[in-house]
């Protein structure tokens, strides 16, 4: 299988594909709804075009992963607005705009040659991709409202009304962790602690 | 060289995955139609509820409902939704689907309820995309923020008071935003203005 991406799509590319996707992440809600997406369309993505690959060319690879992502995130937007009707509202500007982080993420995968291995490795992005919103939605909706699961009800259903927790009163909030470039300064500090980590264990 | 058939094989798996992954999403398009509808009725009917009191009012305002076109008044060249409620067949309230097309980032979209004798019932913001933490505060902060106009009327406070105090006017903005307020103190105006010119045609026009 020739068509493996240059190499300067290497990590730096995938982490710059995933930042329209933290952005999202300024509640816990928010991130869990936009992790559950992630997850449901990257592998089924992964496993579709693997099983296609070798009746396509380099130049048709791209196509067909813009389209197949195209249509499953509109899928799974309708499949939200009919069953997950006021967490989409929410999420309503972004969820198209992820198709094209994800078309590069996918995209990256197209070196694994068998289905398995493809829903595999894309299953292991988007599980990446899932558990790192949650920790950045927990800091900024922690710092930006001083709450926990707020709204969570949306996501969750009803019972879960209860479960909102007021952690401290903020009358303005820190507005920085609630915009979208909070999400990038928490991002910063998750990768910072991350190389601490490594640096430490080595 | 790369011969025609190397060429056509991945083009017609193109078109293929095309054509099969629109027939999906079509397909999901309409199993999910009819549930997204209702929520979508859902959705307003709730906000209805929670402006004009049900036991007010005894028809369905999401079937006694008209659309109409006022670029000028209710802020958006698109067709405006209005719901009447009304009590016996005799008018209580409508309720304009108006848009303050001036936000800070972006259209709002308000339901500015106005009871038959032309005083504003309430008003709600039912979509918006003001920034958190400022623009927002109507529904966090400054609950109560929309309050202030249940009673009012155009005439009260006169025109060139129907604006925040910065501008002159009678209404207090909230801390740390003065566009969001004013784009809606201007709205809610504009329906008035609206309801007051048109009031026979709103409840007289058939439901459509």
């Amino acid at each position: 299988m020739s068509a493996s991406p240059p190499r300067v799509f290497g990590s730096t590319a995938q982490l710059i594909a995933v930042c329209p996707l933290l952005a999202m992440s300024d509640t816990v809600a928010d991130a869990l709804g936009i992790g559950a997406a992630v997850l449901v369309v990257v592998p089924l993505a992964a496993v579709l075009l693997a099983l296609l690959r070798s009746r396509l060319s380099d130049e048709t690879a791209l196509a067909a992963t813009m389209l197949t992502v195209a249509a499953l995130v509109a899928c799974v937007e309708l499949l939200m607005r009919a069953w997950l009707s006021e967490l989409r509202t929410a999420l309503n500007l972004f969820l198209p705009l992820i198709v094209s982080n994800l078309v590069i993420v996918q995209y990256l995968q197209a070196r694994h040659e068998t289905a398995g291995r493809a829903f595999g490795g894309s299953l292991r992005i988007a599980v990446g991709i899932a558990i790192t919103l949650l920790p950045l939605g927990i800091a900024r909706e922690l710092v930006g409202r001083g709450s926990l699961l707020h709204d969570a009800h949306t996501l969750l259903g009803s019972w879960a009304g209860w479960s909102e927790v007021g952690v401290f009163r903020v009358d303005m909030g820190f507005m920085l962790a609630m915009l979208p470039p909070g999400a990038f300064i928490a991002f910063g500090l998750l990768l910072a602690a991350r190389n601490w980590l490594l640096h430490r264990r080595s | 060289m790369a011969t025609r058939a190397d060429t056509a094989k991945p083009v017609v798996t193109l078109a293929l995955l095309a054509a099969v992954l629109t027939a999906i999403v079509v397909l999901v398009a309409n199993v999910t139609r009819t549930r997204i509808a209702h929520n979508e009725q859902a959705w307003i009917q709730q906000r209805l509820d929670a402006l004009v009191a049900p036991a007010t009012y005894d028809n369905d305002l999401l079937t006694d409902s008209i659309a109409v076109r006022a670029p000028d008044l209710l802020g958006t060249a698109q067709p405006v939704r209005i719901y009447r409620a009304r009590r016996a067949g005799a008018p209580v309230a409508a309720v304009i689907r108006a848009i303050a097309p001036d936000g800070y980032r972006g259209p709002i979209e308000l339901l500015v309820a106005v009871g038959r004798d032309g005083r504003l019932i309430g008003v709600q913001v039912i979509r918006h995309n003001e920034t958190p933490g400022l623009g927002d505060a109507f529904e966090s902060r400054d609950v109560h923020w929309l309050d202030r106009f249940r009673g009012r009327s155009l005439t009260d406070p006169p025109t060139q008071r129907w604006t925040v105090r910065r501008d002159g006017g009678d209404f207090d903005a909230f801390t740390g935003a003065t566009i969001t307020p004013r784009a809606i103190i201007k709205a809610v105006r504009n329906s008035l203005e609206y309801y007051q010119r048109n009031s026979q045609k709103i409840f007289d026009l058939p439901s459509q």
